[in-house]
């Protein structure tokens, strides 16, 4: 049986007073495990992931990630939790006043790789995701696709054990989705679970893995769309 | 780039208005610690050359001797225990002393000027000065004891109330400039909300972001405190020169400027590290609460 790495048990959210987003969720990410997270707009898949890389509260259940309950953790052990994860956000989050490669090899300086390893991996990593020309770049001037390709290169720069993206195909064309979901694939080979966000049906099928559907509040396995149609 | 440049500190509101308010408190807070140390100075010097603790008045008689009077005052004084050093103050220091009292132009040399002897005690508060006054008032009623020890511990009480109300000052100073630095942080912290939650949520500690603001801070402090630091060094030299051109003894000895110097050349960076330690106290508070 796979090591479990995260897992949350009777969770549920609502933002202040307004209705249930979810209730009653729970599932187990196993290590090296590749899953979809599916659902119609305000679902609440991006919530979910909010709680996965510890940037959202729930208001109820309990979260576990690498042995550790987030609720009751040090502060002062959050950041090493966090560590551990790549988060591909949906608005990117790239600080606007650092270039595309200073972006890209932040996480690395914030774990005490010195500046020129860790611009030697971004530039690698940006050449790949077809970057390579915009190293000096500033975010504002790039358009949303290369901003997303940037935003997965600083998520997978640290190889997390964990990465989380929250539609990270959103805002590129088919060929360049089919070549970072490849990318991500490269990187659950190598042990890194990764749960997707999207509502893409085209990668879905093109992508064979198992999905967790939000569906009235809470989650359903479903098999993966292939296995099904067979 | 430079390690403190994930937030772009430089920029922001705070940075416009901290450095003024540093220049001016390091300023008044320099010019503080610069009267402070001038006082201490001053006490001790004064102290050193204050060596009279008592006077004794042997007032001029027609009819007896006043070197006979003189002779048994200073046998008297000699014999009293607790007594270190007797000293008869010669006839020209005592015209002198009436000569800036009545003015250059006095002809004091008519006057019946008093015999003025001076003493100085081994310890001054175990020495019985009304014993001594009886036993000079036998030899003639009319000698009188000054007892300076009460004017000398007024002035004393005096210049220890000033240095330690400047040296209060300047820790007020201090402190002002800490809480000013510790709010201006945490507006720096509101400001760059957004970048702070992203940096926290791609792993970086509280530690990590607490640095860019300390660096930020130490800089700014430094250069904002040596411009302080300079226009209360060009402000002492200028009440320095005053004093020296209205012909005003100034007492500066070298080991008082050599401080005075390194107060000037220190100011900035011990202001300096203190701001820091304060933005890092900000950071953390906000980050770890």
């Amino acid at each position: 049986m796979s090591e479990v790495i995260g897992e949350l048990l009777g969770v549920g959210h609502q933002y202040d007073e307004g209705p249930e987003i979810f209730k009653g969720v729970s599932f187990r990410i196993e290590k090296g495990s590749f899953r979809f997270i599916t659902g119609l707009s305000g679902s609440g898949k991006s919530s979910l992931l909010k709680i996965l890389y510890l940037g959202l509260k729930p208001k109820w259940g309990s979260v576990r990630l690498f042995g550790e309950d987030t609720f009751q953790i040090k502060p002062a052990l959050l950041p090493l939790l966090r560590q551990k994860i790549g988060v591909v956000f949906q608005e990117f989050n790239l600080l606007d006043h650092l270039t595309v490669i200073d972006n890209v090899s932040l996480p690395l300086r914030v774990r005490g790789v010195d500046i020129k390893r860790s611009y030697k991996h971004a530039g690698e990593l940006l050449e790949w995701v077809g970057l390579g020309d915009c190293l000096k770049a500033y975010p504002p001037s790039l358009s949303g696709g290369q901003k997303q390709r940037a935003a997965i290169a600083r998520a997978i720069i640290t190889r997390p054990q964990l990465l989380l993206a929250d539609e990270p195909t959103g805002n590129v064309d088919d060929e360049m989705a089919t070549k970072l979901l490849c990318l991500f694939e490269e990187l659950n080979k190598s042990g890194t679970a990764v749960l997707i966000t999207t509502h893409n049906q085209r990668i879905l099928k093109k992508f064979p893995y198992p999905q967790l559907a939000l569906r009235e509040g809470t989650v359903f396995q479903q098999l993966p769309i292939e296995k099904k149609a067979s | 780039m430079n390690k403190d440049q994930d937030l772009p500190l430089r920029n922001d509101i705070a940075a416009r208005f901290v450095p003024k308010i540093i220049i001016l408190m390091v300023y008044l807070g320099t010019l503080c610690s610069t009267f402070t140390f001038f006082m201490i100075h001053s006490t001790l010097l004064w102290e050193e050359k204050l060596t009279t603790n008592l006077s004794i008045e042997i007032p001029f008689f027609s009819d007896i001797s006043s070197n006979d009077l003189q002779t048994q005052v200073t046998d008297l004084l000699q014999k009293t225990p607790g007594i270190n050093k007797v000293e008869v103050v010669s006839k020209t220091e005592v015209q002198t002393l009436f000569h800036s009292l009545l003015g250059e132009d006095t002809n004091v040399d008519t006057f019946s000027l008093p015999a003025i002897v001076d003493v100085s005690l081994n310890k001054r508060d175990a020495f019985d000065v009304e014993n001594l006054e009886t036993r000079l008032k036998s030899i003639s009623p009319l000698i009188q004891l000054i007892d300076h020890r009460l004017w000398q511990s007024q002035v004393s009480n005096l210049l220890f109330t000033s240095t330690s109300l400047a040296l209060l000052l300047t820790f007020l100073i201090l402190c002002s400039t800490l809480v000013t630095t510790f709010f201006a942080t945490r507006t720096s912290l509101l400001i760059h909300r957004k970048i702070v939650e992203v940096l926290s949520l791609i792993g970086a500690t509280p530690s990590y972001i607490a640095k860019q603001f300390q660096r930020n801070t130490f800089k700014q402090g430094l250069f904002a405190s040596s411009i302080g630091a300079f226009l209360a060094f060009l402000t002492f030299l200028g009440i320095y020169f005053l004093f020296k051109n209205v012909g005003q003894t100034f007492v500066v000895t070298t080991s008082f400027f050599c401080e005075v110097l390194a107060i000037f050349i220190l100011a900035p960076f011990i202001t300096s590290f203190f701001m820091m330690l304060s933005a890092r106290r900000a950071v953390m508070k906000a980050l770890c609460s």
